[in-house]
């Protein structure tokens, strides 16, 4: 029963996980940027959900406010920070570190105005109880998947059928694409910021009621996209969305066999493992050198 | 004053030594590793360890670290040898967040997160010295052997991987053997630091090693410039100078001193990069290709 | 630094000549500078300013009765409770300021801190930390509040009582935590316990489900969390959230808002040093009135400890300034051994040869998002 459990838990952050991974994904697929500051879309968006909850303002408006903070900081990224750089050809790490700053910045600010450490909305829909002998699932379990399973329903519909979506797609796959498009990039570009950054706004709302957030969880929630992103093979949403379940299920099926203290490294033994015998992901074209 | 002068120069000398050998492989071999601080931490626990267990000598401890330290690189070079770029990055992040992990656990090797406590002041040959000394003389080499492989032949074979690394293949070199050096090289350089620092702070516990310190390292690297010989010593100089520099103002309220000070040190790094992404010593024309 | 000090005690003393100027007026001439090397920033800001919040009411309170000849003031550093920035500001404290007497909390920067104090014979005092590793790092190193074995070992009679027997334990795996461990493993089962599982943790962990999965297979009667700050909230949360209905409980770490404003921490039971803030000693009554005042609720066992730290190197500088002593490491060293017992809040505090504090336990239980004593 126990492992039941284990899978169940790790299923649920597993969807979060996955979300929050294909936003990376997708932005890091159609730009080639390694958006870092990802994980601050993230605590943005929770912490304006967490705002809103505790003005009073009804959950559907805290969660839209969270979307909304979540794009509008991807779109400030894109626009004035990395096409400035990426019109210097400024590489890779340059917008590594400077996305980093970003976050560092922002971090900091939380804390100043939103106070530090932990914080959480109240609910009940987090609270599990007894669904099977031993086995406990909260409310949000359920809606942490149907929220997946929505959104990437509704992601892989645009995608397919509209234009943009296509386009997107298409600069995915062939990153050389990118020069052929010309002056259009730009506003791919920027779309692609938008919906990647909003996917990110749900998995925040939802952790904000299970785990609760504090000003230094995007670190965390971006590490985890990195990792998903290259396991699930670079350019590959489904892989992507695919890893990011994966990773939160072994995080947590792996407290079947191992210590505590050692959950966190599984998630990193995993990914390293992958770089280092199957560097081209689940999914992904081969890139090694 | 000349107390508290001398530790800040002592860590400052110490965090050179880190940039400049960072620098070293990002510059010179294109690798973007964000797993520095591991290495910082093996050379500094075995150099510990070292000044516990048998003597505190320091030319030993930081021989020791050395090895310790150079030979795990294997861990960096061997991800290194298979993906490039991005994929890199990703690997050195997840080696540095399982290092923190084993840090924490192997209680045996570095007391856990309890640490490493009453490390004996470090000596050299049976008389007892000062670390800054040491840690100056340690950089100056560094920096002179940069110096002199920027421009030997090594140093020229592995620009050429830098800069176009099928072609460099193609030309015969051994990309593999020399990737491995250099990541040697600059982790074994990382290692003596470890050690400086174990001996300097007579404290060691996994909170100095930990991705931040990773990422604080590397972003000394960047400020001062990719690629340049005294870009990561402007940079440590200057990222290190900060906080200290902050905790004389007056005007900024206790409870967010350190708020500050991360915020501007945040900023730093972006606006640096937005607009003087070669960095500050980088030659702008040549950090376009470099950095 | 003896030289310029004698030349201003001279100053001062024909100051305080002039009769009976007010009372506030009779401290004059360079402050004592009480440097704090707290974090105030980073994941574990929320301390540093529970900890500054008592050390500037002991001031305030001291400058109100004229305790000292000299006013005092803090000079505070920010260590983000990382060893390294710890050490920096200690020096900066010592060196460039001159500090008399510096509080420090938290047991990595503690540790990190105590030899830089120990070689400039400056006091330091830990009034947050609670790892029984803090104890005897150096002469000049003082703990004013009682260690975790002192809680923890007080705490088992409790449990039994309660009948709360099988105690699982989800620590993070530092000295402290180890002390605890230790603790359960051998003297749980002297009191009628037994120690059913333990559990650890990562410092940065945030997910708790899967390991409330793993707790809830030993069934416990209780939890014992060990941990400190912001994670301890989480813990809470995550374990109320998968199942874990039984009683939570813990150490002092625990007397933070984060985790008394948990709506999921009611009835958390935990151990602190004693504080009667309404039957007590005068100096506790006072303290609580006046802390209430000042920030609108009621204080905490930080604040009390860092309270009590301030208050201490002021009654210990009165003593020295009466024999017109240099109050130093060493003078307020000879001075703690030779009174050893002292008026604080929370009643009558001890110290042993090494400075270590020792006082009464008492087992607290959060009701309603506030902390009342039960036993």
């Amino acid at each position: 029963m126990l492992f039941l459990q284990l899978l169940l838990q790790g299923i649920q952050t597993g969807a979060l996980y996955a979300l929050t991974a294909a936003g990376f994904a997708l932005i890091f697929g159609a730009t080639r940027i390694f958006h870092f500051a990802h994980g601050t879309s993230f605590t943005l968006a929770g912490y304006a959900f967490l705002f809103c909850w505790n003005a009073g303002i009804p959950w559907w408006a805290g969660a839209l406010a969270g979307i909304v903070a979540a794009t509008l900081f991807g779109l400030a990224m894109e626009r004035f920070v990395y096409r400035p750089i990426q019109r210097h050809e400024g590489s890779f790490f340059t917008v590594f570190v400077a996305a980093f700053g970003v976050a560092v910045v922002v971090q900091n600010l939380i804390g100043m105005f939103a106070g530090r450490g932990f914080a959480a909305v109240d609910t009940s829909l987090s609270r599990a109880t007894e669904v099977l002998p031993d086995v406990f699932l909260a409310p949000i379990f359920w809606i942490a998947i149907a929220v997946a399973v929505v959104l990437f329903a509704a992601l892989s519909a645009f995608l397919t059928r509209t234009h943009a979506g296509v386009a997107l797609r298409a600069l995915a796959q062939n990153p050389d694409l990118l020069r052929a498009y010309g002056l259009s990039s730009n506003r791919l570009s920027m779309l692609a910021f938008a919906l990647g950054s909003a996917m990110a706004a749900p998995a925040a709302v939802l952790t904000a009621m299970t785990t609760g957030l504090n000003e230094a969880i995007g670190h965390h929630v971006m590490l985890i996209s990195i990792a998903a992103t290259i396991v699930g093979g670079v350019g590959s949403l489904r892989g992507a969305a695919l890893a990011g379940l994966m990773l939160g299920v072994a995080e947590s099926v792996a407290l079947q066999f191992v210590d505590t203290q050692w959950a966190e490294a599984v998630s990193f033994l995993v990914l390293f493992a992958f770089i280092i015998f199957r560097p081209s992901g689940i999914f992904g074209v081969a890139q090694t050198r | 004053m000349i107390a508290y002068a001398a530790n800040l120069a002592t860590l400052v000398a110490i965090f050179c030594i880190l940039a400049a050998t960072l620098n070293f492989i990002i510059g010179f071999a294109g690798i973007f590793s964000v797993a520095h601080a591991v290495f910082f931490g093996l050379g500094a626990y075995a150099g510990a360890q070292v000044a516990l267990l048998l003597v505190p000598d320091a030319l030993l401890a930081c021989i020791v670290a050395a090895i310790v330290a150079g030979g795990l690189s294997l861990c960096l070079a061997l991800p290194a040898l298979r993906v490039r770029g991005e994929y890199f990055v990703a690997a050195s992040l997840g080696l540095q967040m399982m290092a923190t992990t084993l840090f924490a656990e192997a209680k045996a090797f570095t007391g856990g997160i309890g640490g490493l406590v009453a490390i004996p002041r470090p000596t050299l040959f049976g008389i007892e010295v000062g670390v800054l000394p040491l840690a100056l003389v340690a950089l100056a080499l560094i920096l002179f052997l940069t110096a002199r492989l920027q421009h030997g032949a090594f140093g020229r074979s592995l620009q050429s991987i830098r800069d176009a690394e099928s072609a460099a293949e193609a030309l015969g070199k051994n990309v593999a053997a020399a990737k491995t050096l250099a990541v040697a090289f600059a982790c074994a350089g990382a290692g003596i630091g470890g050690a400086l620092f174990a001996l300097h702070l007579s404290f060691v516990n996994v909170e100095s090693f930990t991705m931040d310190q990773s990422v604080l390292i590397m972003a000394m690297v960047i400020i001062g410039g990719t690629g340049t010989l005294w870009g990561p010593v402007i940079g440590a100089i200057i990222l290190l100078a900060l906080p200290s520099g902050l905790a004389f103002l007056p005007f900024i309220p206790a409870t967010e001193v350190g708020a500050v000070q991360q915020i501007i040190y945040g900023l730093a790094m972006t606006l640096l990069m937005v607009f003087r992404p070669a960095g500050l010593v980088g030659d702008l024309s040549k950090g376009r290709a470099t950095a | 630094m003896t030289g310029p000090q004698i030349a201003r005690r001279a100053l001062l003393g024909t100051a305080l000549a002039a009769p009976f100027v007010r009372p506030s007026f009779a401290q004059g001439g360079d402050p004592y500078v009480i440097g704090t090397l707290f974090p105030m920033s980073g994941p574990n800001g929320e301390y540093g300013k529970l900890f500054t919040d008592g050390a500037a009411l002991a001031i305030e309170h001291a400058r109100a009765d004229g305790t000292l000849r000299r006013p005092m003031r803090i000079q505070a550093e920010d260590t983000q409770a990382l060893p390294q920035q710890g050490v920096i500001g200690m020096t900066k404290l010592v060196n460039v300021d001159k500090a008399h007497y510096v509080l420090v909390g938290f047991t990595a920067v503690s540790k990190a801190v105590a030899p830089v104090g120990d070689r400039a014979k400056t006091v330091m005092v830990n009034g947050g930390a609670v790892g029984p590793d803090l104890s005897g790092l150096s002469p000049y190193f003082w703990n004013v509040i009682p260690l975790a074995h002192l809680e923890t070992q007080a705490f088992l009679p409790f449990l039994i009582r309660r009948n709360l027997k099988r105690i699982a334990l989800v620590y993070v795996d530092d000295p402290l935590g180890d002390a605890i461990l230790g603790l359960l493993r051998t003297e749980l089962p002297k009191a009628g316990g037994e120690l059913a599982g333990t559990f650890s943790i990562p410092r940065t962990a945030q997910q708790f489900g899967p390991i409330a999965a793993r707790v809830r297979q030993t069934r416990p009667d209780a939890v014992y969390v060990a941990s400190f700050g912001a994670q301890q909230a989480q813990i809470i949360k995550g374990l109320r959230d998968n199942g874990i209905t039984q009683p939570l409980v813990g150490y002092s770490a625990l007397s933070i808002d984060s985790v008394r404003t948990l709506p999921e921490a009611e009835g958390v039971i935990f151990t602190s040093q004693k504080f009667d803030y309404t039957g007590g000693s005068e100096i506790t009554r006072r303290f609580a009135t006046d802390f209430k005042a000042r920030h609108g609720g009621e204080p905490g066992a930080y604040n009390a400890n860092y309270y009590n730290a301030v208050r201490l190197f002021a009654l210990l500088a009165r003593e020295i300034e009466r024999e017109n002593g240099t109050v130093n490491g060493d003078s307020l060293r000879a001075t703690l051994l030779r009174v050893r017992e002292f008026d604080l809040v929370g009643g009558k505090g001890r110290f042993d040869d090494l400075g270590n504090i020792s006082s009464e336990i008492q087992v607290n239980e959060i009701r309603g998002g506030r902390v009342v004593p039960i036993a």
